[in-house]
């Protein structure tokens, strides 16, 4: 961790956001840019150490004056940009965190989208005005992403549709049993 | 007549039919241009009926005729009341055709245009959109890419091929809806660090999805929040901050509970390393959750995140490892393999020793703490015991000088009483104020809690009335806009005016007309009355004279001859009087006949006749053509 200090002060804070940005799903720092301070494997130490430090910080809960006792080898700039960032960014981090809690099961639904299609004819019909609904879902499946497309059509969509409002009906069920006690006031 | 005529040829046109510009009455029709457009009105009115006929008049005669008599029975199936055959539409006359027509205009429906914007319901006029946006598509030739307009890169290029994918966005803002204020380091971080939303992701393709997808997150939060606020929240008279707060402690307070029978039901002997990380799991998480309360939302998966930071807490170690073993020389490996192995074993081993004496330790503790509340409760029986041996020992103390320590004994019993009757009036003293203190408040209470009960039903009853204000303002905000939209749709009809101004000036005329029609009665009237009242004068002149006359008339012979004379003059005057009436009505019935011939001249019957003729003898030729052509056969 206190390789940190090998860099010049005005850049700590620009280098901990681009790798709490990292963290968020956008670019980690690269090396190129920082090839004249760390070597390659103090590079790697860096970048895991802060790395680690953010999400355990934010992880556990911890106040803010814990997480600043933990960074106690560090000069007092670097704890500062440290701390502002932590401060500054702990939504960010935070929200990853549950996502990747979230994902726990094998396959996870990252993302879906639709389209609405009008079959205007067919091979055996030259007037056919079918309306199609084309459901696009991206899985992720031990790691790698799968679009998984479904195409229905009216009936199919309205199964579906009663599934999921049927799901829909015990997660809402659920929910209410953790609200309001009924004996309550 | 202009008019109507020129009303009846616009829809005639607009029903499909081509006439001529030149043509500009319903005079210059010829026959067929009237086959034409009564087919075609027919055709319009009833689909099924006009299918049947030609709107182009064939040359053969007998065929003509027929297709004048099918006209006129279908014109007669649509309910015309005036008399139609076949000589209606082939030797037609002006007034007949006219009313003809007016009777096929009038049953047209409304205009095509019109008829669209009618109800007929959303889907169709959607099909019709679609197929509009289609063929406007289909028409438009397919240009390479480098020369399209970024209209044409739209409709042709890949952009439609890309896949609709979001990601998480962070949007600079002054406060959250449920975090409350930003604070200083979040700002600044908007300000010096956060780059614009458009350059917070891999792919710009993913931006417009991105930002949908934030403010679909962002507003359906608002509406469950919403939701459970009128719903929940408002019942338990908190701040929202409370409630978010005693909810979450609640929710957290569940989710251990659930956690320790899951953990207890597993029991420490059955998986030991899985249980014991449990219960340090449930140690943090309860103390988490004395500071959690800075995080009102998303705690539910605060134990998730301790999972996570699990996970996450071990890769640094190996990294700090991987150095030195990096370091080692080809040889001291295969050396250190066999280390490691044998190190492994032994931590194997060690590791079962631990589990084992773990799970003794448990049970121990067990044992302990059983033995612990055993020893417990006999400390409790000893001190009792204790208790019961002091009294019992200061009653032996007191036994031998009975007499006198009962005495002492009944004094002090009797001023104990006394004094516990002083202390009751001093009590009784103190304690009617207060309780009449207490009945107050209590009332005060009573009193407060049914106006917030009120309130609150005021409050809901007012949420109710604001949701439905709101649901009134958007649909009659929509039936706005669709009127708005109709009305633009609607024809905008210029004729309109001038049509309206056309009848008003009619209207005008005919009041005009009607007002010298009477001014001209008055004057027949009064000119009557005054031939009337000279009749009468003449009447009575003539009497009063015939009679002075006729006196002197016996006596005198001059005055006989006047009187003879004057009887000549009387009968005279009133042959001359007959013949003028006579010649009065003799005009009349000359302009009648006058005008009976007019009308028969514009019937054309003898033009119609001529060609009547000429047609039936076309018909007579024909006949013998076939005539001929069957005996051939």
């Amino acid at each position: 961790m206190n390789l940190l200090g090998k860099l010049p002060p005005q850049e700590t804070l620009q280098f901990v956001h681009k790798v709490i940005d990292g963290i968020c799903g956008r670019a980690y720092p690269r090396y190129q840019d920082y090839n004249t301070i760390w070597n390659l494997s103090e590079w790697m130490e860096v970048l895991e150490q802060t790395t680690a430090y953010f999400k355990s910080a934010v992880g556990s809960n911890v106040s803010d004056e814990e997480a600043v006792q933990q960074l106690n080898e560090l000069s007092s700039d670097c704890q500062k940009a440290l701390d502002t960032c932590l401060k500054g960014r702990k939504q960010d981090i935070r929200r990853v965190l549950i996502e990747k809690t979230n994902a726990m099961c094998s396959a996870q639904l990252l993302d879906f989208d639709w389209q609405l299609k009008l079959a205007l004819s067919s091979d055996k019909l030259s007037m056919l005005q079918m309306p199609l609904l084309n459901l696009d879902l991206d899985m992720r499946e031990n790691d790698d992403i799968k679009l998984c497309s479904i195409e229905m059509n009216k009936e199919e969509l309205q199964n579906l549709i009663n599934a999921l409002e049927a799901a829909n009906k015990v997660c809402a069920h659920f929910k209410s049993k953790l609200k309001w006690p009924k004996d309550f006031s | 007549m202009e008019e109507v005529d020129k009303i009846l040829i616009h829809s005639l046109r607009l029903s499909g039919t081509d006439i001529p510009e030149e043509v500009q009455s319903i005079r210059e029709f010829t026959t067929e241009l009237i086959i034409e457009s009564v087919v075609r009105c027919l055709r319009v009115i009833s689909p099924s009926v006009g299918a049947g006929l030609s709107h182009i008049l064939p040359p053969g005669m007998s065929a003509r005729f027929r297709i004048g008599m099918s006209l006129a029975q279908a014109c007669q199936d649509l309910g015309y009341q005036g008399e139609v055959g076949y000589q209606t539409f082939l030797y037609s006359s002006e007034p007949e055709i006219r009313r003809l027509l007016l009777f096929l205009v009038e049953k047209l429906p409304r205009d095509a245009s019109e008829d669209a914007d009618q109800p007929v319901g959303k889907s169709a006029t959607l099909h019709k959109a679609i197929a509009a946006a289609v063929k406007e598509q289909l028409a438009i030739p397919w240009v390479p890419p480098s020369c399209r307009t970024p209209r044409l890169q739209l409709l042709q290029g890949s952009c439609l091929l890309k896949r609709f994918q979001a990601q998480p966005l962070v949007l600079h803002r002054e406060s959250d809806p449920f975090l409350g204020k930003v604070p200083q380091e979040r700002k600044e971080f908007f300000v010096k660090f956060l780059p614009p939303v458009s350059a917070q992701l891999p792919q710009p393709t993913s931006l417009v999805p991105s930002l949908f997808e934030l403010n679909m997150a962002e507003l359906s939060a608002a509406q469950d929040w919403e939701n459970e606020w009128k719903s929940q929240g408002l019942g338990s008279r908190m701040t929202p901050e409370e409630y978010r707060q005693w909810k979450h402690q609640r929710l957290q307070r569940r989710l251990l509970d659930q956690l320790r029978q899951g953990a207890s039901r597993s029991g420490p002997a059955h998986s030991g390393t899985t249980s014991r990380d449990l219960i340090q799991l449930l140690g943090t998480f309860g103390m988490g959750r004395e500071h959690a309360g800075a995080l009102a939302k998303g705690s539910r998966f605060t134990h998730s995140q301790h999972l996570a930071y699990k996970q996450e807490e071990e890769p640094p170690m190996q990294v700090q490892v991987l150095p030195i073993s990096r370091s080692s020389e080809q040889e001291l490996r295969e050396h250190q393999a066999a280390e490691l192995e044998a190190l492994e074993t032994e931590l194997g081993h060690l590791v079962g020793q631990i589990t084992e004496i773990e799970g003794q330790m448990s049970t121990l503790g067990l044992t302990l703490t059983q033995v612990e509340g055993e020893v417990r409760q006999h400390q409790l029986g000893v001190i009792e015991r204790q208790q019961t041996l002091r009294v019992k020992g200061q009653t032996v103390e007191l036994l031998p000088d009975a007499e006198n320590n009962m005495a002492k004994l009944q004094v002090v019993v009797e001023s104990s009483a006394q004094r516990v009757i002083q202390l009751a009036a001093q009590w009784e003293k103190h304690r009617v104020p207060l309780i009449q203190e207490f009945r107050d408040l209590k009332a005060l209470h009573d009193s407060k809690e049914l106006e917030s009960s009120r309130r609150l039903s005021e409050i809901r009853e007012l949420h109710e009335r604001i949701r439905s204000a709101a649901d009134e303002a958007k649909r009659k905000d929509d039936v706005y806009k669709q009127l708005l939209v109709e009305m633009e749709s609607l024809p905008k009809d210029v004729s309109r005016s001038a049509y309206t101004q056309r009848i008003l000036e009619i209207v005008s005329n005919i009041r005009k007309q009607k007002e010298e029609i009477t001014k001209i009665l008055s004057d027949t009237k009064e000119l009557q009355k005054e031939i009337n009242g000279l009749t009468g004068k003449l009447d009575r002149t003539f009497a009063v004279t015939d009679e002075l006359i006729f006196k002197d008339a016996k006596r005198d012979e001059a005055v006989r001859k006047a009187y003879k004379y004057l009887a000549a003059l009387h009968e005279n005057c009133s042959q001359l009087i007959q013949t003028i009436e006579d010649t009065g009505t003799i005009l009349r019935e000359i302009r009648d006949l006058e005008e009976q011939i007019e009308s028969e001249t514009s019937k054309k019957t003898l033009s119609n006749y001529e060609r009547i003729l000429g047609d039936y003898q076309a018909v007579k030729q024909e006949n013998a053509i076939l005539l001929s052509r069957s005996q051939e056969t």
